[in-house]
């Protein structure tokens, strides 16, 4: 990545969403296309002087390739960068750009054959919105899935551009919101109301399932967000390789290899109950086969369900649960062989 | 001297090692029909498919996306799957009840300690990775997990195979055949794009299409085909096709293409069929056909039947007449097109063992047999190239 600034004129400055957003599209010299190229994804570091101070902000790119290059900066409340932005930038005026980098991108391939189903909520939309013109540009044969989460309809950045898409690409690009307050007078019925949750995502995948099958999910909301939809997906066996999140505003803290805590477990097995202890690194299987006694149990791998058993007190993390279904796990049971403790008392029984 | 079928040696259609040859190098290495996207409906769901040596399986997943794998366990080779099913969320070998998960990873060797005291690294150990696709609404397997993409393979003639939409259509399952023609497969190939014989073999069969306006070519090793409706049948088309429409009018006629290797394609303005050719040995074929009709009403189809009746009432009927049939069953008197290119591939084979055997010069509607040939031999030296 090149370190240095190069200073670019803004071309045009376009309110978006009521002017609650602004796209700020720039002058490109044909000598800095390459150095300031980018890939659908990406962003670019902005630097301003204000109140004296040097600020740097990264804003994605919000379009392909091929295209202008162009960011589009939604406001923060009481944000110093994006007010300004918002306010004072105008056509003509120029701002330091770094070259344009970042993980989260996808390059799109003439050759490929993919569907990719984006999620996004809000500004999320913004390097989603590059991506989704690449795919429908540069890749004929794979197909764009966006499901969008925003408040309400006056709230969609790029809203009537992607109804456009929608309209112009109907055999490859399906675009369908959710909105958490919809405003009665204007939107009769959006897709879902709520948020861009476990549900959704599982509806959305049923109702469009892939037809090409090297399949790619692209995410980008707030950190709760690409959180939740990060495990909805794991929780349908999504490959984690086939993933890619970012997110804006608050961290991620995805929790990848629990380990449990010492506990003291109350186990009732065949009529009886028993005090167990549990070591922070043992499963409860373990801890309470050490204990001599003799649960059910087979393949020790959270595939056969052998050793299921109901939590009635305290907390476990399972590490696999492949012998449950989601409304086992509703219901309280675990798989003793995945289970470590995270609550320090428990209670489980074998013969519920 | 080497006796010559046009490019291909006559060997090509009788040898066990020109059979052992297409079967290393064209079946196992291309992408093969694996059935309809409906065969793997649910997650859970599985089939498998033998396409040239590898036995691969395809199964759902709960985010409904399809897995390959090569159909062998890891531990002494056994298939793990039979034809086709449904499990839960694991896949058992019943040997020894070797598990995997239905990403391919090995997670459950039964007494695992006592039998392995040394351990074993389940983590090297998952079943191998094929790839699948779906296309036009057909499952598609390729040995290679990276292999070049449907895209790729069939792309440019993609746009020549007519405006169906398989995946809206619904299968005919009276219409589903698998059946055995004791013939080489280059024969069936060779028969399926044969356009000169169309005329004149099923010259009482196929004559609702005007094959003298046929136009086809190629793309690659993939045929093309399409021909438009005889004169008499176009007259009110739409009263005289015999089951409801699959295409957007003003679209008519016949897409016949044949991919490659063996993978035909019939579909017209009601129908949408497939002609799957699989090898089994030097002088044995097994051909599939299944159809899709469109997805409307049984009271659709009646009307359609009954618009249509006074066109289908005297169409057609045997090549030749009852007095010159050898019996009854004499494929020549059935007035069936099927029937006619079953024997006329079955007696072209009959001949090739023959000494006394010399092709004749190849008409011009027989150019897309030399060309099929030709694409053999190219297929089959760029394959022995690469190993």
């Amino acid at each position: 990545m090149n370190p240095d600034f190069f200073s670019l004129k803004v071309s045009e400055i376009r309110p978006e969403i009521k002017g609650k957003a602004t796209s700020v599209t720039f002058d490109l010299p044909a000598s800095l296309a390459k150095t300031l190229g980018w890939q659908a994804g990406q962003h670019v570091t902005l630097r301003f002087h204000l109140n004296e101070k040097e600020q740097r902000r990264s804003y994605s790119i919000s379009n392909p390739p091929g295209a202008p290059l162009r960011i589009t900066v939604k406001r923060v409340a009481g944000g110093l960068v994006s007010n300004h932005i918002g306010d004072h930038l105008k056509p003509g005026d120029t701002v330091d750009v770094m070259p344009p980098f970042g993980q989260f991108s996808l390059t799109p391939d003439p050759l490929k054959r993919r569907t990719h189903y984006f999620f996004g909520a809000g500004s999320g939309i913004t390097p989603l919105f590059a991506m989704i013109n690449a795919v429908l540009k540069e890749e004929p044969h794979s197909v764009a899935h966006l499901i969008y989460g925003n408040a309400d309809g006056e709230n969609i950045i790029f809203g009537e551009e992607l109804d456009n898409l929608a309209r112009d690409h109907a055999a490859r690009f399906t675009l369908r919101h959710v909105l958490s307050a919809p405003s009665l007078w204007r939107w009769s019925s959006p897709w879902r109301k709520g948020r861009v949750d476990a549900d959704a995502i599982k509806a959305a995948v049923m109702e469009t399932p892939p037809v090409a099958q090297d399949v790619q999910y692209w995410i980008c909301g707030p950190g709760a967000m690409n959180t939740e939809v990060n495990n909805a997906l794991m929780a349908l066996d999504v490959p984690a390789n086939r993933i890619h999140a970012e997110s804006f505003g608050g961290a991620a803290a995805p929790a990848s290899s629990v380990t449990g805590i010492a506990a003291n477990a109350k186990v009732d097995l065949g009529g009886a109950t028993y005090e167990v202890p549990v070591a922070a690194d043992q499963t409860l299987l373990n801890a309470i086969l050490s204990a001599g006694l003799t649960p059910p149990f087979s393949c020790q791998s959270g595939v056969c369900g052998a050793c299921k058993a109901r939590l009635t007190n305290g907390r476990v993390h399972m590490h696999a649960r492949m012998a449950l279904e989601d409304s086992d796990v509703a219901r309280g049971d675990i798989l003793s062989c995945q289970s470590v403790a995270t609550s320090d008392e428990l209670s489980i029984s074998f013969d519920k | 001297m080497t006796r010559m079928y046009h490019h291909l040696p006559v060997d090509a259609y009788t040898s066990q090692d020109w059979f052992d040859r297409e079967q290393r190098l064209i079946f196992s290495r291309t992408w093969r029909y694996a059935g309809l996207a409906e065969d793997v409906p649910e997650p859970g769901h599985f089939v498998s498919v033998q396409a040239g040596l590898n036995n691969i399986f395809i199964v759902m997943g709960r985010d409904h996306r399809l897995r390959a794998f090569h159909n062998i366990c890891r531990h002494r080779g056994t298939q793990l799957i039979r034809a086709v099913g449904k499990t839960q969320k694991a896949l058992t070998c019943p040997y020894h009840d070797w598990t995997y998960d239905l990403e391919g990873n090995l997670i459950s060797v039964p007494d695992e300690a006592k039998e392995y005291p040394n351990g074993v690294d389940k983590s090297c150990l998952g079943l191998k990775p094929a790839s699948v696709d779906i296309w036009r609404g057909m499952l598609f397997v390729h040995p290679d997990p990276n292999p070049p993409s449907l895209a790729e393979w069939l792309g440019a003639v993609d746009p020549l195979l007519g405006p169906h939409k398989p995946e809206e259509l619904v299968e005919y399952p009276d219409a589903r055949r698998s059946y055995e023609i004791k013939a080489n497969w280059k024969i069936v190939v060779e028969n399926y794009i044969d356009v000169y014989h169309l005329s004149h073999l099923h010259s009482n069969t196929l004559h609702m299409y005007d094959h003298a306006r046929a136009e086809y070519g190629w793309k690659g090793p993939h045929y093309h085909f399409w021909e438009p409706p005889a004169p008499d049948y176009a007259t009110n088309l739409e009263k005289n096709l015999p089951t409801p429409r699959v295409i957007p009018e003003p679209h008519i006629g016949a897409w016949v293409p044949m991919l490659f290797p063996g993978i035909g394609l019939g579909a017209g303005e009601d129908s949408w069929n497939i002609f799957i050719i699989t090898p089994l040995g030097p002088d044995l074929t097994r051909v599939e056909n299944r159809t899709k009709l469109a997805n409307a009403s049984g009271w659709e189809f009646q009307k359609q039947e009954w618009s249509s009746w006074s066109f289908w009432k005297d169409f057609g009927g045997p090549k030749y007449p009852d007095s010159d049939a050898t019996g009854e069953d004499d494929p020549m008197a059935s007035g069936d097109f099927t029937a006619e290119d079953i024997y006329a591939c079955e007696q072209q084979q009959k001949s090739l063992t023959s000494p006394f055997f010399e092709v004749g010069p190849a008409a011009n509607g027989e150019s897309p047999v030399v060309r099929h040939q030709q694409a053999i031999l190219d297929f089959l030296e760029t394959q022995e190239a690469g190993t």
